[in-house]
């Protein structure tokens, strides 16, 4: 009886404890809190930052045997060469308290001007990436609305900018960087001088030429932005100091599951849950502060797609579902992470048929596919000196059990050297393999093309200020 | 004789003055060879990092007992003081230290009436009527004048 009592006495004292010691400001390199929070009474009215991140790629993929490249051998987002420099991330923000005696309120602000998919398909100068307000009032209950990342995977999750690699695993950009198709069914596209004979049956538009591409034919058909890990909506998070130096967080959202873009047409919402435990350990700050962290995810969601090759909208909902776990350790001189991801349901197939890659017949396409991946990688911060070496292996199989089930496995080798705290170059060099492994005679023609993907090398500079 | 008592008596007196009135008079002006202030005005974050960084490197500078060191912050500055500050188990390190930590009453005033309730201060936060009065009377006390 006495122990039961002081079983129940401890119980109710943890729970008080953890209701009356949410954390005021990040802990380690908690991205919940560093996007979505300032440090109470000491955040600027408006801080203005933003980074640029300069790239140069090159592809070694060969043409298949009838001289045609797929997208996997080709630079994106535009998807028409094989080498060239990129601007591919230039952003400006600005975040702060907006009325700085009041700590309970701040916003976060970000804008997009460089050439990727959150602006290759609109055409447009810019294209806001990041708007959103978070009220603080609510003890263990911080409110954040708007546009802004969404809580999932750490490699989504996590400030781009601090990234240790030029490219996403596998995983993170077919899975979780979602490509929103047309609603409406999208038939083979008309031939043309630089368009191959679509067969109908197979939607396969077959590879580019040299000559095409060079004359002006695209992969990239995608009719919006990507969703770059981001949705528009609402968010109830907090993270808590339960001592020894441990730190809870977690994070409850609702959205449009639109991406950045701004509708919610089809009526129903996205919906976000995060939790993450993480120990603090001493050094680093911000986005590399020192820690071991677990956390686990989950996002569940339905698209509409139109599925009947005729001018009748025959919508039919498909769910989106993903959800992954993972660790993350950084204590320098070393870093690991390791990360698995499970997906259910619109499982990004290619981008030159945009709803047909989803609704298409016959091996079934992505709109009610399965996927998995999952990654590990390392860092190496080599001590007394400026340079760093990363090393990653990620693997993505999509289609997963059905006759065309790809597996993607890629290492990236990488080394870095950082100018100063905000200033960085990073080269990767990346060794794919990648193949339709299901052994149905599907497989056959899908290999001729991805068994001559090949090795990907590139070098960026980053530049935050 | 009776010279020779009252002589007494007022020494005695006088002994027993200074011995009681030290302590009052040490809080004001102390026995420390070397006495700063600090002032903290500021709307700029780093300002609030450079002031402690300042105290404590003032502390380190000297034995024990021989610095005194009190930021008084008014304006935007006050913002250091909140309860909430994510410096505040810093500040409440270096007030266990010695250093003073003074917040100015304008300035509360002013911006209870802004947020219409008063922002919550720090425990270790000693109120003054005005904190730039405040710094007027330490300097010409023989405080040195520090505005990082």
């Amino acid at each position: 009886m006495g122990d039961n009592t002081q079983f129940k006495r401890a119980l109710i004292s943890t729970a008080c404890t953890l209701a009356f010691t949410a954390a005021g400001s990040a802990h380690a390199a908690n991205w919940l809190m560093l996007q979505g929070t300032e440090d109470p009474a000491s955040a600027a009215r408006a801080n203005v930052w933003g980074f640029i991140q300069g790239l140069y790629e090159k592809d070694y993929s060969d043409p298949n045997a009838g001289g045609g490249f797929v997208p996997p051998k080709l630079l994106g987002p535009d998807l028409d060469s094989q080498d060239g420099f990129n601007i591919n991330r230039a952003r400006i923000g600005v975040r702060g308290t907006g009325f700085p005696i009041d700590s309970k309120i701040n916003y976060f602000a970000l804008l997009e001007m460089g050439n990727n998919g959150i602006t290759s398909s609109n055409g447009a100068f810019a294209k806001l990436t990041d708007a959103s307000i978070t009220l603080n009032h609510i003890p263990g209950a911080r409110v954040r609305a708007g546009l802004f990342k969404t809580p999932g995977s750490e490699e989504a999750l996590q400030a781009i900018h601090v990234s240790d690699y030029i490219n996403f695993t596998e995983g993170a950009n077919i899975l979780l960087n979602e490509r929103f198709p047309n609603k409406s069914y999208t038939p083979c596209p008309v031939a043309s001088s630089i368009t191959p004979v679509c067969n109908p049956a197979s939607g396969n538009v077959g590879p580019y030429t040299e000559a095409q591409l060079q004359a002006g034919a695209k992969f990239n058909s995608q009719p919006g932005p990507v969703g770059a890990f981001r949705d528009v909506g609402v968010q109830v998070f907090d993270a808590f100091d339960v001592g020894n130096d441990w730190e809870v967080s977690y994070a409850a959202m609702i959205g449009n599951g639109n991406g950045i873009e701004f509708s919610n047409s089809d009526g129903e919402y996205d919906k976000y849950l995060y939790f993450s435990a993480e120990k603090g350990l001493d050094g680093g700050k911000g986005g590399r502060a020192h820690g071991l962290k677990f956390f686990g995810w989950g996002q569940w969601g339905t698209r509409l797609l139109d599925v009947t090759n005729d001018s009748v909208s025959n919508l039919k909902s498909y769910d989106r579902n993903r959800a992954g776990l993972g660790v993350k350790y950084l204590k320098k001189p070393f870093r690991v992470t390791a990360e698995y991801v499970k997906a259910d349901g619109m499982i990004f197939e290619g981008p030159d048929k945009t709803n047909w890659y989803f609704t298409g017949p016959a091996n079934g396409n992505g709109a009610d596919a399965k996927a998995y991946s999952w990654y590990v990688e390392g860092g190496w911060y080599i001590p007394k000196t400026k340079w760093e070496l990363d090393a990653r292996f990620d693997t993505l199989t999509r289609n997963d059990g059905r006759n065309d089930q790809h597996r993607f496995d890629k290492w990236t080798l990488g080394v870095q050297y950082h100018f100063n705290p905000k200033t960085r170059v990073t080269f990767n060099y990346e060794i794919r393999d990648f193949e339709c492994n299901s052994g149905a005679a599907v497989c056959n023609n899908v290999n001729a093309n991805l068994r001559g993907v090949g090795n990907k090398a590139g070098v960026q500079l980053t530049a935050i200020f | 004789m009776l010279t020779y008592f009252r002589s007494f008596f007022l020494a005695i007196a006088s002994l027993l003055f200074i011995t009681v009135a030290s302590p009052a008079l040490a809080a004001e002006s102390g026995f420390a060879d070397y006495k700063y202030v600090l002032q903290l005005s500021d709307m700029d974050p780093s300002k609030q990092e450079l002031i402690l960084n300042n105290a404590a490197n003032l502390l380190a500078a000297y034995p024990p007992g021989q610095v005194e060191v009190e930021i008084v912050a008014y304006g935007p500055g006050l913002r250091l003081l909140f309860a909430e500050n994510m410096h505040a188990q810093r500040i409440d390190s270096l007030s266990q230290s010695g250093v003073k930590f003074s917040a100015c009453g304008n300035t509360l005033k002013a911006m209870s009436k802004m947020l219409g309730e008063e922002p919550k201060l720090s425990p270790v936060a000693k109120m003054t009527p005005a904190g730039i009065v405040r710094i007027g009377e330490l300097v010409k006390q023989g405080y040195i004048y520090i505005k990082p």
